[in-house]
């Protein structure tokens, strides 16, 4: 008797296991969308004062309240924050953002590519941030993800055309812009004056200037001028752009012919076999070894690398910016604009309207917004009237009291718009192979030519 | 109600199968249907929200031979195969025999130290292992002090260093673990055997080489097959400890799998399993080449 009774308690134990295994198994979407919003709960709530995140998405059809997926919590989040901020108190008193902190932007790309692959968009929130360099390749692959904003009450001529040429996809608008990628070239000026030099002999100059420079500054203070990520070179994309040129022609890779794009490689390869330019094994070696690690009396990146430089608490003031060197030199300065991000709204967001009016109304040109974005995060616009505020003329203490920011828009009215593609971190990542291989001491034409077959070969043209 | 028509064979049999249902059951659903799809997946193309049969069919499996990074993972697996497997059952193989030795001391203590390392977690070790050889690492900052180095040497930066870091990672993951089936292996050959062999005058290394790997021979295949199974898989260390580079010179298969796959903004789910099937096929034929190779019956 014992027996059967035991026996009983087991199957049932087992059937009950199974139940609930299948059971998890029917709905993994929606339960993986609970637990996403419960997991950063903390966050949401932290930030956003927000009580009710796990119920954001549902029911919020004609409610005041939206989730917003971000990472950054230094850069972006603030923005949004104050974007949040903004349109509470001066539109939608009962307005809530329920900002949810991803831990970086792959967070989000691979939120929509599970969303897509498994055709079940109900686990996205209302509104998230998204990297320009990726947006096209993604509107491409999952056009069910996104919806389109050019009916929202916004002056797209009020920003910069070549931050819009990014969210822009056949003529439609589909995100919002939040910062400015614009690239600076920050040096230390006390090494620099060390070295005899001043900002402005490095400013309008050309690659080989720079290069003799940096052998000097080398040899004389330790330091290396320049550092990159060696995987993820961005060097080749800025240092092209601010020639204007592209490795892209009429949607074609555009690498070996390129003439342009050929010099500069040489010239990159040069710097680091001159202990002018670092090249970090990765990105996080890039940032906090070179950068933190004060290896370096020069950084040139779009300007969301500055929260990083500012990091080194004791080098506070004894920075500077200004403009890229060129190819030609002799005063020709350049402008280039690396990496950022717009704000889109997911085809799940149950209240379209209320998203695209506050999208609309704060990162449509807000000073208020603009504003609150640039002091609490450094957040710079591209929007052209915001970017005339005062905030933006005060000096920054940590560069020298110099108005960096007037700076910064300053030199984004000048970055030229070339062809971008939805192929530009693969093709970033086969030149920087090929880089590094160059360097090694590989022939230049071979390994520029394997980079743009295996570019080809992954397009498939 | 019994039934009483039924003979007790098959009440037997009913009930056997009654037994098996549940774990057959639970295999169909959990891995012959992912296998069944996946083969579907790999004979497709496109974005994974919308995917096409692929035109010709076989074009994934056709595409993969013409892809030179592919190839360069294939190259980069069967390197770290053909370099760490043998040192690692090797030095195993007398790890165990020195650790077997029955006058040795703290032997408990020793064989708990080599086989430590397969405690620690893939990750966690691939990552102490970047850091101990970063650039202003551990091991850098001892081979300049010690004047072998002048200055700090670009270990994971440079392609031939970065391969031999990954197979010394490997050699000292693994090395414990496959000396445990030494170990055991060894527990089971009589002692009398060696009396014998040492009666008949034969030294060290003639017992071992004619007693001990022979009668060894099941648990060698056995640690053979499982290495070449895990290294053909190797991802972790790659991923990790290299991501790769530099200039994907030390990528593995499974990590270019996971790329396609799993790497922003890609999604190629179709090439992906295409590629995943490649290895089971290696896997399979290269299992079957040890075991044929390490059948001594007659």
């Amino acid at each position: 008797m014992k027996k059967k009774v035991l026996s009983l308690m087991l199957t049932t134990a087992m059937i009950a296991t199974m139940a609930a295994g299948c059971g998890g198994g029917s709905d993994a979407g929606s339960s993986d969308a609970g637990s996403a919003d419960a997991g950063s709960a903390d966050a949401g709530a932290a930030d956003a004062g927000s009580s009710d995140a796990g119920s954001a998405d549902a029911g919020a059809e004609g409610g005041h309240t939206l989730t917003a997926w971000a990472w950054d919590a230094g850069f972006n989040i603030p923005a949004l924050q104050a974007a949040a901020d903004d349109y509470k108190a001066n539109v939608d008193p009962e307005f809530e953002l329920n900002i949810v902190e991803q831990s970086q932007s792959e967070d989000i790309e691979n939120a929509i590519t599970l969303a897509g692959s498994s055709g079940d968009y109900s686990t996205l929130p209302d509104i998230f941030l998204f990297q320009d360099h990726w947006i096209q390749r993604y509107v491409a692959d999952y056009p069910d993800a996104f919806i389109d904003v050019a009916d929202a009450d916004v002056n797209w001529d009020d920003f910069s055309q070549e931050k819009l040429s990014y969210s822009t996809i056949n003529g439609t608008h589909y995100g919002f812009p939040v910062d400015n990628g614009t690239v600076i070239f920050a040096y230390r000026v006390d090494l620099l004056e060390q070295c005899n030099y001043t900002i402005d002999d490095l400013t309008g100059i050309s690659w080989d200037e720079f290069i003799a420079i940096g052998k000097d500054v080398y040899d004389k203070t330790g330091k290396y001028l320049l550092s990159m990520d060696g995987d993820g070179n961005d060097l080749v994309y800025m240092m092209l752009q601010a020639e204007g040129g592209s490795q892209f022609k009429d949607g074609k890779p555009y690498i070996v012919e390129n003439e342009t794009l050929v010099e500069i490689v040489n010239k990159i390869v040069e710097m680091a076999q001159n202990n002018v330019l670092y090249l970090a094994n990765e990105w996080s070696d890039y940032t906090d070894q070179t950068i933190v690690g004060d290896m370096v009396a020069g950084v040139m990146n779009g300007n969301w690398i500055i929260p990083t430089i500012e990091q080194v608490a004791e080098n506070s003031g004894k920075w500077e910016i200004t403009s890229m060197p060129t190819l030609e030199g002799g005063g020709k300065e350049g402008y280039a604009s690396n990496g950022g991000s717009s704000l889109y709204i997911s085809s799940n967001c149950q209240n379209a309207q209320l998203a695209k009016d506050f999208l609309a109304y704060t990162f449509g040109g807000s000073t208020v917004t603009y504003d609150g974005a640039l002091t609490n995060g450094g957040v710079i616009t591209t929007c052209i009237s915001a970017g005339e505020s005062d905030v933006y003329q005060q000096g920054v203490e940590y560069f020298n009291n110099t108005p960096i920011y007037a700076k910064i828009v300053e030199m984004g009215a000048n970055v030229p718009v070339v062809e971008q593609s939805d192929y530009h971190y693969t093709c970033r990542q086969y030149i920087a192979a090929a880089i590094i291989n160059i360097i090694n001491g590989a022939d230049t034409m071979t390994e520029l030519q394997a980079a743009e077959d295996q570019l080809n070969f992954e397009m498939g043209n | 109600m019994k039934k009483k028509g039924m003979s007790v064979t098959s009440k037997q049999h009913i009930a056997g199968w009654v037994y098996l249902a549940p774990a057959t059951a639970l295999i169909v659903v959990m891995s012959f249907y992912p296998i069944i799809q996946a083969v579907i997946t790999s004979l497709k193309t496109g974005s994974s929200a919308n995917m096409q049969w692929a035109e010709p069919i076989v074009y994934n499996y056709t595409r993969m031979f013409q892809d030179k990074l592919f190839m360069r993972s294939v190259g980069n697996t069967f390197l770290y195969l053909l370099v760490q497997v043998p040192i690692m059952l090797i030095l195993a193989m007398l790890l165990a025999q020195i650790l077997n030795n029955k006058d040795l001391k703290f032997r408990g203590f020793f064989r708990t130290c080599v086989f430590l390392p397969c405690a620690t977690s893939l990750v966690s070790y691939s990552l102490i292992f970047k850091s101990l050889f970063a650039t202003q690492g551990l091991i850098n900052s001892i081979l300049v002090n010690l004047g072998i180095l002048e200055e700090n040497y670009n270990f994971l930066g440079t392609a031939g260093s970065a391969k031999a870091i990954i197979i010394i990672a490997l050699l000292w993951r693994w090395t414990g673990y496959n000396m445990v089936f030494f170990l055991a292996g060894l527990q089971n050959i009589e002692y009398s055997v060696y009396e014998a062999a040492k009666i008949d005058g034969a030294n060290g290394w003639q017992t071992f080489w004619r007693i001990t790997v022979p009668l060894l021979m099941p648990t060698i295949v056995m640690t053979a097959i499982m290495s070449i199974n895990g290294t053909l898989q190797l991802f972790d260390e790659s991923m990790n400890l290299t991501s790769g580079g530099p200039a994907n010179s030390t990528i593995t298969m499974s990590h270019y799998i996971y790329n396609n796959s799993f790497g922003q903004g890609v999604a190629n789910f179709g090439y992906a399993s295409a590629m995943s099937f490649f290895i089971f096929i290696l896997v399979a034929i290269l299992s079957a080449i040890s075991m044929k190779v390490g059948d001594k019956r007659d």
